[in-house]
């Protein structure tokens, strides 16, 4: 039988833990597009659009990862497209992802206070202007902060892939572990790599959001 | 035609009537101090004047428009009346110049020379030019509100509505912010106040408007109101501020 040594441990879990990278950027990226989208549509105040919006963002903030994951997996297959577990993790990320940053930025920019407005208003300004010059620069800069956090959470999220067969950091430990039975080694060394990723993360987040205090 | 004249007007919030069919005439180049109790519409009254807030019943033209629930129309309205708030409003993430500038630029399409001209032209009116590129976040209360004045002004409107605009500052700072409302006056501006500043009122106000029970009680000259008060509410009502 084949020896491992840590470092080959060490070296198969560094070489999967670039999918799940990579997985975390697709989906901090197709959802921040597809939030971004949600949250421009939702500021045209159409009655009948932000309810279908709500609605959105309820589903995927009220089901868990995984029954998403499992959904889109096998959900595919049943309307009759094959999707490799690759595709179905990176759909189903971005979507729960767009319905996170779509409620993180409505909630900066409804936490602005009212006489923002109202000085718009008053100085004739339209909507989109407002928009524009006013309410959009000061609610970004409120959203960087929590924008970064939620970012762990899809970091941490994407260790669900696993169960649909993807082949990311926990699934090669989980593999790694079937052939040298060392579970607490393997998944320390898991644990810790998550935590690499993870942490710098969350630094960052704490570090915007003190600065933004500060500017405030 | 008065600058500003309402006529008959009533507003609900829900099932709270607050407004109960307000009359009232302001001509061009008047100061008037609007007075009453907390919840006696004075707020809702100003907001009126400029449609931040609809009215019901009744009428409000203003500079021979009148003040109805249509975008366009108040933008159009917003070159007439300006508006200072007791809590400032400043944009914060924009310098006191970019402050003073953002309208004139967007909504009169002046130059960006143009609007710089001005903007320090006003900043300096209101003893701020050295501020042109301070954040509103450094500055004193009444510096602030300072800035909101010439943010007003530089949109050149007729009327100045001034809801409490001295309630949410040190009282050492009060006094620079009511030198520049008599130097407006001075200039003749038309110049509608919110005010618990019974002095004030009376010093600078031609005009008294005591409003009570959302209704316009009494009215008449500063000096008048102050020293021959005629209705019961009105006594009290000195007398409690007294
Ligand atoms: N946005 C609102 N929604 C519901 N009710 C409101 C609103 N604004 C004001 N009101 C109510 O309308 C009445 C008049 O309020 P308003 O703010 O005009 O009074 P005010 O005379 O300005 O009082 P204050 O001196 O406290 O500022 C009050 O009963 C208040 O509760
Ligand atoms: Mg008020």
């Amino acid at each position: 039988m084949m020896q491992f040594t840590d470092w080959d441990i060490l070296r198969n879990l560094l070489l999967a833990a670039r999918w799940t990278i990579l997985l975390s950027l697709l989906a901090f990226i197709g959802g921040g597009l597809f939030g971004l989208l949600l949250t421009i549509l939702r500021s045209m105040r159409n009655t009948l659009i932000t309810r279908l919006i709500q609605g959105y963002v309820e589903v995927f903030q009220g089901i868990p990862l995984l029954m998403q994951l499992f959904l889109t997996f096998f959900g595919f297959s049943l309307i009759g497209f094959e999707v490799d577990a690759w595709t179905a993790a990176v759909i189903s990320l971005t979507l729960f992802s767009s319905a996170f940053f779509h409620d993180i930025w409505r909630g900066c920019i409804e936490a602005l206070p009212k006489g923002q407005w109202e000085a718009c208003r008053t100085l004739g300004l339209s909507y989109l202007q407002t928009m524009r010059y006013v309410i959009v620069p000061q609610a970004m800069r409120m959203s960087i902060a929590p924008t970064v956090g939620f970012s762990v959470q899809i970091v941490k999220g994407t260790a669900l892939a696993s169960v649909i067969g993807f082949v990311e950091l926990t699934k090669a430990g989980t593999m790694i572990n079937n052939a040298v039975f060392q579970p607490f080694k393997v998944f320390a060394f898991v644990a810790l790599l998550y935590f690499l990723i993870c942490f710098p993360l969350s630094l960052l987040a704490r570090y915007l959001e003190k600065k933004n205090h500060v500017a405030r | 035609m008065s600058l500003v004249s309402l006529d008959k007007v009533h507003k609900y919030y829900g099932d709270n009537h607050v407004l109960k069919g307000v009359d009232l005439k302001i001509e061009a180049g008047e100061v008037v101090s609007i007075i009453g109790r907390s919840g006696s519409g004075k707020s809702t009254l100003l907001r009126c004047m400029n449609g931040l807030e609809q009215y019901q019943k009744g009428g409000v033209i203003v500079d021979n428009q009148s003040v109805e629930d249509d975008e366009y129309k108040l933008r159009l309205l917003s070159r007439s009346v300006g508006m200072v708030f007791q809590s400032f409003n400043l944009f914060p993430h924009m310098t006191v110049g970019q402050n003073v500038m953002l309208a004139t630029k967007l909504v009169l399409k002046k130059s960006p020379s143009e609007s710089k001209k001005l903007a320090e032209e006003l900043l300096e009116k209101v003893g701020l030019s050295d501020k042109f590129s301070a954040y509103p976040g450094n500055l004193s209360g009444g510096q602030q509100q300072r800035v909101a004045i010439a943010r007003s002004l530089a949109m050149s409107p007729k009327v100045l509505l001034c809801d409490e605009i001295t309630s949410a500052l040190d009282p050492e700072l009060v006094g620079e912010v009511l030198k520049v409302l008599e130097q407006l006056k001075a200039e003749g501006m038309t110049l509608i106040l919110v005010t618990h500043e019974m002095n004030f009122a009376r010093d600078v106000g031609d005009r008294v408007v005591f409003m009570n029970q959302g209704k316009v009680w009494e009215t008449g000259a500063s000096d008048e109101i102050f020293a021959n008060p005629q209705t019961e509410e009105l006594k009290s009502f000195l007398a409690a501020v007294r």
